[in-house]
């Protein structure tokens, strides 16, 4: 199998050689799909039989159950004990995070769409219904979660939040294509500004926010620098000589360039770090975060930093660098070796003991994400060293031959055919860590199972064997994300052209 | 080595310009195996060099210590007035200077045409996009291709892929070119697209040295052919003479059962 074919021409476009297929009517189509020969009718009987009995089954689960515990305890399923007061703190991040990811989404389809453009290649349309296929699970769940509401504001609040997702996707895809970069760091900033909403600017969010304002800096500065001819390699016009000495040293240039973005990224990243949190708006600790929003918390988490580190751990054990290989080796081997919650319940009992005293002992949300973030690398990185396995050898040969750096190979030519080939696994793994994150109970984090025990031991409702009501519903919502992800997965594929010739 | 045949030797040029490759007493194992043994050879600049021999004689090994694909064990290789050692900047450099054309093509399959030649020229010489992508388009003219530029390597016959490859290599304006077995995986019609596209690059004066098993095209454009066999360079000569009048009796035998 060849990884790569076709990249960007979905399969299903390209010219078939068979006859046009006639439709069949409902009745051929079971005559010939479910009726063609006695063994097969055989088998479908006895399917129907069963799939009409647990079909009665639910029916009369769904109408004769009591939904009470679920009505009166919606809050508790989706924030955990978020103080009900701060609950607007809730809505105002998630409004942010809906239109900041509409609107990155927008940006990435235009971009794509100008890139089809360029190369020659079929322009997708854009299409709302298209959309809703796409993730209609993840609608549907949000309309039945808020369906148990004793209010009308939740329907209010969702309403709001898809139409601030529509919006942001509008406005998103009629963004230039040429501003797209500032799109999607505007975009990420928005996104991460959700945090500070949430948590106030003197935790990890305040550093994120920082971080992400220091590498848009650095990109900014770079482009300014590639534009105006510096590091070009292409003589830089005298009025364009911002640094003196690029004209005693013209040829470290490039170097001055790099350099300059750097410093200018460090210094603002580092500026505003330090501005919010002297501000110090204050926010709500996170450890009273709790239910289905720490839940897709954790798991973004953990698949954004995780992702990275994973990447940079396969490629650390495959290095010469002794050293190097040794301590990823170290790392992947110890943290796929042992159980999730034993190193959940080392992060909770023996980090605080371990830690220096003066850096004062991050909270139980803070260990729980080091955690999760370190084992999920570790998984990562063995699956895209299969796939750094997968490429071959004359590809690595070929780039090298035309005189590229070993780190241009692996960015350019390696790491791209080795992640593409990888992506179902990476999903999985992913889909994993959603439902591993139902362990985080074990260190007194309430997450989304959890919640429903929580429901069940209230007085009204204890005894009463309503986990048979609670479960179920727990377990859609893990479903409705699960699904959603692996769906949009072999989207994915399909349109980098995974295994398709 | 418990052969006596003494090594020829190959460093004489023909007729053109000053040395740009020398070879003096090059070995090269892997593991116990010897695959060169004692290999003297110059090649001048703008000279077309064919090496021949039968499979598993050293030819590709040969070609690939050039660029430093495969490191040599002893003995010395100078390309363009550079010695090949372990400074890997030195090699990089070595290798910004020689092209080289695969048997298995090793196109870029996540990368459009266009992006397969321009990456090298953007990324190792720091050529501006506007420029690199004009010069993908004139040597996609000169392999006579220029239609497929917006296409995925995977949508291109391996004829066309052969010329996307050499037209990657020339974007480097490569002093040398190395091609190693360029057509061996080609269908036979679509062999005659990839020797037409050499000979040109012989004719404008390129520097070429190629490892192949097409007779004709060593027999039309080649300035010298060198015969490889167990590792040893057995016989030297211009091709009208050593197609027609070879000495050596391995060289007798192994055109005896090619021709």
């Amino acid at each position: 199998m060849e990884i790569g074919h076709h990249p960007g021409i979905p399969y299903h476009e390209a010219p078939s050689d068979l006859p046009p297929d006639h439709r069949l009517s409902p009745g051929e189509w079971v005559r010939q799909n479910l009726f063609n020969n006695w063994y097969n009718s055989l088998i479908s009987v006895v399917m129907g039989l069963g799939l009409a009995f647990a079909l009665v089954q639910t029916l009369d689960w769904a109408l004769t159950s009591d939904f009470l515990i679920i009505r009166r305890n919606l809050a508790l399923f989706m924030v955990g004990q978020f103080p009900r007061d701060e609950l607007w703190r809730v809505w105002a991040s998630l409004y942010l995070l809906v239109g900041a990811s509409g609107f990155g989404s927008g940006v990435l389809f235009r971009s794509e769409q100008a890139d089809a453009e360029e190369k020659g290649l079929p322009v997708e349309t854009h299409s709302w219904s298209e959309m809703l296929r796409r993730f209609w699970a993840i609608v549907a769940i949000s309309i039945f979660f808020v369906s148990f509401a004793r209010t009308l504001l939740p329907y209010l609040g969702l309403v709001v939040g898809f139409g601030l997702f529509v919006v942001g996707r509008e406005l998103g895809r009629r963004l230039s294509p040429a501003l797209r970069t500032r799109g999607l760091f505007l975009s990420g900033l928005a996104g991460l500004a959700s945090l500070l909403v949430l948590a106030g600017t003197g935790g990890l969010g305040a550093l994120a926010v920082g971080g992400l304002l220091g590498v848009w800096t650095l990109s900014e500065v770079r482009n300014y620098a590639e534009q105006h001819g510096v590091g070009s390699g292409q003589p830089v016009p005298v009025s364009r000589r911002v640094w003196r000495w690029h004209i005693r040293y013209p040829f470290k240039r490039r170097v001055g360039a790099r350099l300059a973005s750097w410093v200018a990224g460090v210094v603002v990243g580092v500026i505003a770090w330090f501005v919010l949190r002297t501000v110090d708006l204050s926010g709500f600790g996170w450890d009273d975060w709790g239910g289905l929003h720490l839940t897709l918390f954790v798991t973004v988490v953990g698949i954004s930093a995780g992702f990275p580190v994973g990447v940079l751990l396969a490629l650390g054990r495959q290095s010469k660098l002794q050293v190097v290989k040794g301590i990823c080796v170290v790392f992947i081997e110890f943290s796929r070796g042992v159980p999730l919650i034993s190193l959940l319940l080392f992060s909770s009992f023996m980090l605080p003991l371990l830690f220096p005293i003066t850096f004062g002992i991050p909270g139980p949300l803070t260990r729980a994400m080091i955690v999760v973030t370190a084992f999920s690398a570790a998984y990562i990185a063995e699956i895209v060293r299969g796939g750094l396995q997968a490429v071959p050898r004359g590809q690595i040969e070929a780039a090298q031959a035309g005189g590229m750096s070993v780190a241009r190979i692996q960015r350019l030519i390696v790491l791209p055919q080795a992640l593409r080939a990888v992506i179902p696994a990476l999903v999985g793994q992913f889909i994993s860590l959603l439902k591993d994150t139902s362990l985080l109970s074990i260190i007194g984090l309430l997450e989304f199972l959890q919640t429903s025990d929580v429901a069940n031991a209230q007085t009204e409702f204890l005894g009463q064997g309503l986990v048979a009501v609670t479960y179920p519903f727990v377990a859609l919502g893990y479903w409705a994300f699960a699904y959603t992800m692996s769906k949009e997965s072999r989207r994915v594929e399909e349109r980098l052209g995974v295994g398709v010739r | 080595m418990s052969d006596t045949v003494v090594n020829a030797d190959a460093t004489e040029i023909l007729g053109k310009g000053d040395t740009i490759i020398s070879l003096r007493g090059v070995d090269k194992f892997f593991g116990d195996f010897q695959a060169l043994s004692n290999i003297n050879m110059s090649v001048g600049e703008q000279e077309v060099v064919v090496v021949i021999g039968p499979s598993g004689s050293g030819k590709s090994t040969l070609i690939r210590c050039i660029n430093r694909l495969e490191r040599h064990d002893r003995g010395s290789i100078v390309v363009d007035g550079v010695e090949l050692s372990d400074d890997i900047r030195a090699i990089q450099g070595i290798r910004r200077e020689t092209g080289m054309v695969f048997q298995s093509f090793n196109l870029f399959p996540h990368l459009s045409v266009m992006d397969n030649i321009t990456l090298a020229p953007r990324n190792v010489r720091n050529m501006p996009k506007a420029e690199a992508e004009a010069t993908a388009m004139e040597l996609l003219e000169r392999v006579k291709i220029p239609d497929q530029v917006r296409k995925y390597p995977g949508q291109l016959s391996g004829g066309q892929q052969q010329r996307v490859a050499i037209a990657r290599s020339l974007a480097m304006k490569p002093k040398v070119m190395l091609f190693d077995e360029p057509t061996s995986a080609l269908d036979p019609e679509m062999i005659k697209e990839v020797l037409d596209t050499m000979k040109d690059l012989a004719t404008e004066g390129m520097t070429m040295i190629c490892v192949t098993h097409e007779m004709g095209f060593a027999r039309e454009v080649a300035d010298r052919v060198v015969f490889m066999a167990d590792g040893e360079i057995v016989e030297v000569g211009p091709p009208e003479h050593f197609f027609t009048n070879p000495t050596e009796e391995r060289t007798k035998l192994f055109l005896s059962q090619i021709l």
